[in-house]
């Protein structure tokens, strides 16, 4: 019979206590997994909404992340000499603002309201209607989100009014008109957030005392072939004091600062899972080893070799390990997807952003992590067994 | 014509105890020649059982020197001393030592799988022993499943599984009924009658009769 054929009889004969192995791998496996998922999630989810727009470059007047430092002066210059660059596709400047919407059943409703140098209408993912794109007629587009289109009962075709709420705009505002030519989704929105996207120069009318010339962070699309980073040397080349940053830096930004606290979290609970995983597969072998002393002595006595019973010892963790640690996929997936929901209400988190994203990384590490901790966690055990006194060990059992 | 089975001159064995070492062997010097059926007699603790763990090779003499079928065993590694007991020696307990969770069958087939001897022979060989011990029928029965006589009888089909040339047995019968124990004692005579050299440790003097020699050891000394 071959090790693993005996490490399966063992853990058959004691069906309970294997049950009871397994599932407790199972759910300190789990933990670990949510942790694994944890560690990589927000990285992965975050990358996901930067790279949803098409935007591989964001150029800012300062170090500050976009929205954080002041805007970018002289924008449309700026956008220009971007644009111009053989490495970039499209240039998109945009602003940042608040505005109000009169309704008639109270008061006027706070959004946010974004402006845009878009000419494609490409970037925001349409859901209904088209995109936003400037027009010839006068009309003044906007396109909002589908919380604001169910809020207000409108969408394409609709007319809304917005009032400016932007930090220089006078309480005296005058409404402007717009006209509703899709419903997007806009990737940093928040749960409850209302927000209308329109062009730069309605944008200019809504907040009335802004400077047209200014733009808090201007959107870049690299050519195809072309590699973010060399965007960005080429416009730290060509246009001076301007901070010019690839969605990889901005995650490892965002890594390093924001996203750092629940790394450290997810990698010290990692750690201890990973710990209890080993302290309960040493201890339920150690246990199952002193109870067979008296068989692996005379295994060992009928000409056995060691390492056939350390090999034995091995499969019998990794069948305990590897069941439960399989186990752990779907129960951590759905413990991640619990945990997620819960944490994604915490206030100002983009609703798209989520903390649990199922990452083939993740998998990988825990299966990795799974099967050295079968590995780590049969030593002692297997020192015992290899280490047993044969003569001894028969002469106890008989005497007991 | 060949060789002792067991040649030992001068053997000790000393065990290092926190009171002071106990001498479990003194001066034992032995030769036991092939198909040669051999008791060992003597009162509890007079070392009986250690000099049969010496002869299978899983204690190692503080003194003397021990050859079994002309190999010394002190030059031999831990890896040799267990192939030696896997090809050439096998062992019979008296609390027969069946692994629970395996049937008749493959407790007799697991020393013969661990030589590396190929399934049809396993088969055809398990299937020889269980039928020369009189269990063919229980082949499938586990342990539990059979009584204490049955489980010693499967235990002496395991010793012989790979041919051994020596075959050690302490105190076979001692866990049986007087029944029980007169078979085992038969299937013992019947072992050593096809040619396999047999040593018993036992309290039995019906057992010790059966013997061509019988030796008696008092105080880690034969008499």
């Amino acid at each position: 019979m071959s090790p693993a054929g005996l490490a399966w009889r063992y853990v058959r004969r004691q069906p309970a206590r294997a049950a009871l192995g397994v599932t407790g791998i199972a759910v300190v496996g789990a933990l670990l997994f949510d942790m694994l998922l944890l560690s990589r999630g927000l990285v992965v989810s975050f990358r996901d909404i930067l790279d949803t727009a098409g935007f591989d470059v964001r150029v800012t007047s300062t170090e500050a992340q976009p929205t954080l430092g002041p805007p970018l002066p002289q924008a449309t210059r700026v956008a220009a000499a971007v644009a111009a660059l053989p490495e970039v596709r499209e240039v998109v400047p945009l602003r940042f603002g608040k505005a109000e919407v009169p309704v008639t059943d109270g008061s006027p409703l706070g959004i946010n309201l974004y402006g845009s140098g878009t000419r494609e209408g490409r970037g925001w993912p349409v859901i209904e209607g088209t995109g936003l794109t400037p027009r010839a007629d006068g009309v003044l587009p906007v396109v909002i989100n589908r919380r604001m289109a169910r809020r207000l009962g409108i969408g394409p075709g609709s007319k809304v009014r917005l009032t400016g709420a932007c930090a220089s705009v006078s309480s005296a505002a005058p409404a402007i008109e717009l006209e509703v030519l899709g419903i997007v989704s806009f990737p940093f929105d928040r749960a409850a957030d209302l927000t209308a996207m329109t062009t730069l120069p309605a944008y200019v009318r809504i907040c009335g005392g802004e400077d047209p010339e200014e733009a808090d962070v201007l959107l870049v699309a690299s050519k195809t072939g072309v590699s973010a980073d060399a965007t960005v040397a080429a416009i730290g080349g060509a246009v001076p004091g301007v901070y010019a940053f690839s969605n990889e830096q901005l995650l490892d930004r965002f890594q390093k600062t924001d996203f750092s606290y629940f790394r450290q979290i997810s990698f010290v609970l990692s750690s201890i899972t990973v710990f209890f995983a080993f302290l309960l597969v040493t201890t339920l072998l150690t246990v199952s080893v002193n109870q067979r002393f008296g068989e692996l002595a005379v295994l060992r006595a009928l000409g056995v070799r060691r390492r056939r019973i350390v090999a034995s010892l091995l499969f019998e963790s990794a069948l305990l390990v590897g069941t439960g640690g399989l186990l752990a996929l779907p129960l951590g997936g759905a413990m991640a997807l619990w945990l997620d929901g819960i944490l994604r209400q915490m206030p100002d988190i983009p609703q798209r952003l989520h903390f649990f994203v199922l990452d083939p990384r993740a998998v990988v590490m825990h299966v990795a992590l799974i099967v050295l901790t079968a590995m780590l966690a049969a030593v002692y055990p297997a020192y015992l067994a290899a280490r047993l006194p044969i003569a001894a060990t028969l002469r106890r059992e008989v005497v007991s | 014509m060949s060789g002792p089975i067991v040649e030992a001159h001068g053997l000790g064995k000393v065990f290092p105890m926190p009171a002071g070492p106990v001498v479990a062997l003194d001066d034992v010097s032995l030769r036991i020649e092939p198909a040669e059926y051999v008791a060992i007699a003597g009162p509890s603790g007079c070392g009986k059982s250690t000099l049969l763990h010496l002869l299978g090779c899983v204690e190692t003499p503080t003194s003397g020197t021990l050859a079994l079928d002309g190999r010394e065993v002190a030059a031999l590694s831990d890896a040799e001393r267990s192939r030696m007991r896997l090809s050439r020696i096998g062992f019979i307990f008296q609390r027969f030592f069946l692994l629970p969770m395996l049937t008749a069958w493959e407790n007799v087939e697991l020393p013969q799988s661990e030589l590396g001897a190929a399934k049809p022979e396993r088969r055809k060989r398990t299937a020889e022993l269980l039928d020369y011990v009189g269990l063919a029928n229980r082949a499938d029965h586990k342990p539990s499943q059979l009584s204490g006589g049955e489980m010693q009888r499967v235990a002496i089909a395991r010793a012989l599984a790979n041919r051994p040339k020596l075959l050690l047995a302490d105190e076979p019968t001692g866990e049986l009924d007087d029944a029980s124990g007169e078979q085992i004692a038969d299937l013992l005579d019947r072992v050593n009658g096809d040619g396999t050299t047999l040593v018993v440790v036992t309290h039995n003097a019906a057992l010790a009769a059966r013997a061509h020699r019988r030796l008696q050891m008092r105080s880690g000394k034969l008499a």
